[in-house]
């Protein structure tokens, strides 16, 4: 079997066993809705994961970007009879757009410097929002039910004797989505436009010299980065219902960020995995109230010292045959 | 707007600049030897302002009453404690990441100023609430027209400036100095040299923390009140402050820091929008400035044009 | 420390088990901000919520064993919406006492509502959440922020002040009290002569203090929370603003007075609810707090965390943890006594309370305004 076909299959099994876990738990609302914002965060990661991960470029306010997608969702689902599913598109687009504001300091910066300018970004869009009054300022806004044509989201599932929860509607979405999402970049990472991201990220002067179009080639990262956290921005606001800056703050991307270290970085099979952790460990950590910041942090800083590329590492890239 | 208001506006500014511009010194000496952005910086200045308290408490308890020796106590025990601190954490988080990628050293030092601060707020008595901090200082105050100084407040900004002076003396006059300026040129080079890298390093990160310990200190005496997530927003505002300078550069990082300060001053009083904007102005002009010069005011220039 | 906590609670499980054989355990759940910026409210509520079932199950006449689930919501309304989640989709959780931050309690009612959790509202202000919809889950121990900003205004208009300044957090919890306080000052005659929003977790307010201090106002005052109340009444002092501080429920915390010191002498602030310590029963939570020794103290909100468990419990022993009975039983709740007051549930879930308590702090204490030596004429309020 070629590697290609050995990815495919993994692909394929992965989406059975989420598939399979989320209808073993259709009635657990709790256990379901864990589920979806795992999913989610995938999405968003995997934008991260082009732009970090294959072209270089870093990214603080992946938050920031979730939430354009999320506010987008919100204007349009509460203001206009635009259908839902186009919303999620939008969402994408809307946060793609607000990534060109940042694509000349972006292009021009390395490193620290451009890890600044995304970082200013993301605190100038958190205080923006609580200060402008015309997005619902701090008190949020409250989003409607999603619906795709006669799909109707927050009702539960009743289909003859099968019956399952509503959020296994969300579920389903998110699965979908998360498996188109990572389509894509794993056929961007496959395509010479990941050879030629790989060449930007590794070497700016000798990718210039055999002739890649350096900007083009970020900016592309860049806007496919931002209109993945856009989409997934979108969903998470629909799905819980509610939006507020509270969701979007600095500290939130630094969570999507340590997903993708985690995860390790530029490969995007261990972001499901690094995910769910990052995820699921807080909520278990419930128990101890209080406490659970101070564990979570001592938890992530062993993991990063003792695997320091990740829980699974990228791969070498192997140009030409299996 | 009156001389008598400017001259107060100034003063604030000035004194808000001072901060930043200390806790700034500090990113540029860690990233001037070892390449790396410390991001718990903000929070061991967090550290050092409660360790200061502590000190206070106990010496007050222990009946020591003249204030200052007890302002020489508590200044001496925060900085050679914070010091310490900052030389654990480059032995155990930064030094043994090097060759890892940038970001995760970004990352564990992140998590880093989590523990501390998660660790202040649960563990030092009533740590969740701000705390009140002594007026060591003289309060005498004088009042001409609208401009309102106090004494503690002049004292504190020619401290600022003195410490900030010393360090430059310190950097560019001392052997240390110079066996630190040789490391942030060319590691290697120093190595061959019989620098002793890692001696360096601790070293470096012990002065930069017990500057961001006085830093807590004089935020301390300044505003007399502590709290534990002080640090988060001064961390963010020193590392834009270091970066609009220029990392590794002193004298960047100071003129960021009073850039950041005047910037905000004047996004609060002197634009035509609600003062609450002043953030959102701020940072605006700090990416701005990052398009315009995009490795800070006073950066490295020698970047490769392709 | 945790070991010990551990140690302690399951020294304190492995107690109750012994003495409740019989009983039937039933859980409640506590929500509320245990970690970041409003952590300290959130413990208190925690710790005031712990005392209630820790009594209740000490009490031999009571008819179930609880169990109290605590859950942080973060102060976030998406980590809150999931753990809304987590408590009203396990059924074996009867009712919650819920949320302290409005913007996370808006955002969490539609989850009551559709998995019909009967939860109690224990410090959250916003008039909309009980008011917005029409669910019957939802209901509210404390009052909203209209009550008390109505009260206050009265209150220092007629103390003869007439040029007001308004600073107040970006959050919704200070621009609610920003919105509501400028309408009733103006109804009662005051003048606004500055309005100005700062960041939660700003440190520097000279550059708004000196604004302010341009337009010569009489009053100052602050809506938001004790970290930011501390270090504004600072700031005045160290710009020799000299305007009465005029607060909000925010800042009755022991906290504020120790974060300031003297300079904490003559700042007024309001409160929804009857003053715990002379209400029946106030007393005796105020001992008993003291003698379960918790880290952090009660806070302003506590004394509503504790009231609202003690509700639930009681309406529990009633009808049994049923939660369709319990919604109904909490809509009967007419003029019953707690430690804030008498509570009366209007058809929206809220309790009408009547009574504001006006504060000022006075050699380091909160002390009720009809008691104090400024009411008596003893001493002055700031430019009287």
């Amino acid at each position: 079997m070629t590697r290609e076909g050995r990815e495919r299959l993994a692909q394929a099994l992965a989406i059975v066993f989420v598939a399979g876990l989320s209808l073993a738990l259709r009635e657990d609302d709790f256990a379901l809705f864990l589920v979806a914002r795992v999913l989610i965060v995938v999405i968003a990661c995997l934008g991260l994961n082009v732009q970090f991960g294959y072209a270089g470029v870093v990214n603080f306010a992946g938050a920031t970007f979730f939430g354009v997608g999320g506010y987008m969702a919100a204007v349009l689902s509460r203001g206009t009879g635009v259908p839902h599913l186009f919303i999620l598109v939008a969402g994408g687009i809307a946060a793609a757009l607000a990534g060109c504001v940042l694509i000349l300091p972006v292009l021009r910066t390395r490193g620290h410097y451009a890890a600044l300018v995304t970082i200013a970004f993301a605190l100038l869009f958190r205080t923006f929002l609580e200060v402008n009054d015309s997005l619902g300022g701090p008190q949020g806004l409250k989003l409607p039910e999603l619906r795709i044509g006669p799909w109707r989201f927050n009702e539960p599932i009743a289909l003859g004797r099968f019956e399952a929860s509503f959020l296994l509607n969300y579920v389903i979405l998110a699965l979908f989505l998360a498996a188109l999402a990572f389509a894509l970049v794993v056929r961007v990472d496959r395509s010479w436009i990941g050879v030629q991201l790989d060449a930007v990220r590794l070497d700016e002067t000798s990718a210039a010299a055999f002739g890649i179009p350096i900007a083009r080639a970020k900016i592309t990262a860049f806007t496919l980065g931002n209109f993945l956290a856009g989409v997934a921005g979108a969903l998470s606001a629909h799905m819980v219902g509610f939006i507020a800056p509270n969701n979007y703050s600095f500290g939130e991307s630094l969570i999507l960020v340590s997903i993708l270290l985690l995860g390790g970085i530029g490969n995007a099979w261990g972001l499901p995995l690094a995910a769910a952790i990052v995820i699921v460990l807080p909520e278990q950590l419930q128990v101890i109230q209080e406490y659970r910041y101070l564990l979570y942090a001592g938890l992530v800083i062993l993991i990063l010292l003792f695997r320091p590329n990740g829980l699974v590492p990228r791969p070498l890239r192997r140009l030409g045959g299996a | 707007m009156t001389l008598a208001l400017f001259a107060q506006y100034v003063m604030n500014g000035a004194m808000l600049g001072m901060m930043y511009a200390l806790v700034a010194v500090g990113f540029t000496l860690f990233f001037g030897v070892l390449d790396v952005i410390q991001f718990s910086h903000g929070d061991v200045l967090a550290a050092g302002a409660f360790l200061a308290l502590g000190t206070w408490v106990a010496l007050t308890k222990l009946g020591v009453v003249s204030p200052v020796l007890l302002l020489a106590a508590v200044v001496v025990v925060s900085a050679l404690g914070t010091a310490l601190l900052g030389a654990v954490f480059a032995r155990t988080l930064v030094l043994p990441l090097k060759g890892a990628p940038q970001l995760n050293v970004l990352l564990v030092t992140l998590m880093m100023g989590t523990v501390l601060r998660e660790a202040i707020r649960l563990f030092y008595p009533g740590g969740s609430q701000p705390q009140l901090f002594p007026a060591l200082l003289p309060t005498t105050a004088y009042g001409v027209g609208g401009f309102h100084l106090r004494l503690d407040n002049a004292i504190l900004l020619m401290a600022g400036a003195l410490l900030i002076a010393a360090t430059h003396f310190f950097i560019t006059r001392t052997r240390i100095g110079l066996a630190i300026r040789a490391v942030a040129q060319d590691e290697e080079t120093a190595r061959t040299m019989g620098i002793d890298f890692r001696r360096i390093v601790l070293v470096t990160f012990g002065i930069g923390s017990a500057l961001a310990a006085v830093a807590g200190v004089m935020d301390g005496l300044y505003y007399n009140e502590i709290f534990f997530g002080m640090g988060l927003l001064l961390g963010v505002i020193g590392f834009a402050a270091a970066i609009i300078g220029g990392l590794g550069n002193l004298y960047g990082a100071i003129l960021g820091g009073f850039l950041f300060a005047a910037l905000q001053t004047i996004g609060a009083v002197a634009l035509p929008f609600a003062s609450a904007y002043k953030d959102v102005f701020a940072f605006a002009v700090v990416i701005a400035i990052m398009a315009a010069r995009p490795t800070g005011l006073i950066g490295e220039r020698a970047s490769e044009r392709v | 420390m945790i070991t010990a906590r551990i140690a302690r609670v399951a020294l304190a499980t492995s107690f109750v088990c012994a003495a409740a054989q019989a009983k039937d355990t039933v859980r409640i759940a506590f929500v509320g901000p245990l970690t970041g910026g409003n952590s300290a409210i959130g413990l208190g509520g925690r710790n005031s919520a712990d005392l209630a079932v820790r009594l209740r199950n000490a009490d031999a006449k009571s008819k179930y064993q609880y169990e109290l689930v605590v859950l942080d919501d973060e102060c976030k309304p998406d980590a809150g919406v999931q753990v809304a989640t987590k408590a009203a989709s396990d059924r074996g959780i009867a009712a919650g006492v819920t949320h302290y931050c409005s913007v996370v309690a808006m955002a969490t009612v539609d989850t009551y509502h559709r998995f019909g959790l009967p939860t109690i509202v224990w410090g959250a202000v916003l008039p909309d959440i009980t008011y917005k919809n029409d669910y019957k889950e939802i209901h509210r121990v404390n009052g909203t922020m209209i009550n008390q900003n109505d009260t206050n205004a009265k209150f220092i208009t007629e103390r003869g002040y007439k040029k007001f300044a308004i600073l107040h957090d970006t959050t919704d919890y200070g621009k609610g009290h920003d919105k509501y306080f400028t309408e009733f000052v103006k109804k009662y005659g005051g003048e606004v002569v500055a309005d100005l929003g700062v960041g939660a977790d700003q440190q520097d307010f000279t550059a708004e203090l000196t604004q302010i201090q341009a337009a010569k106002p009489q009053v100052l005052y602050f809506g938001g929370l004790t970290p930011i109340g501390v270090r504004i009444r600072a700031q005045m002092d160290k710009l020799g603003l000299n305007a009465q501080f005029d607060g909000t429920s925010g800042i009755v915390s022991d906290d504020f007075i120790r974060g300031l010191g003297p300079l904490a002498e003559g700042v007024l602030a309001f409160r929804e609810g009857g003053p715990a310590e002379k209400l029946p029963g106030g007393q005796f939570f105020l001992e008993k707090y003291k003698a379960q020794n918790y880290p952090n103290p009660p806070e302003a909100y506590g004394p509503f965390a504790y009231a609202a468990a003690v509700l639930l419990m009681d309406t529990i022993e009633k009808t049994g943890p049923d939660r369709k009975k319990i919604i109904a039983e909490l809509a009967k709740v007419k003029g019953r006594d707690s430690i804030v007051g008498t509570i009366t549930f209007d058809d929206h879930g809220q309790n009408t309370v009547p009574a504001i308590t006006k504060y000022v702090v006075q050699d380091g204490k909160w002390v009720l305004w009809e008691e104090s030596e400024y009411a008596s004429g003893k001493r002055k309020l700031a430019g009287k």
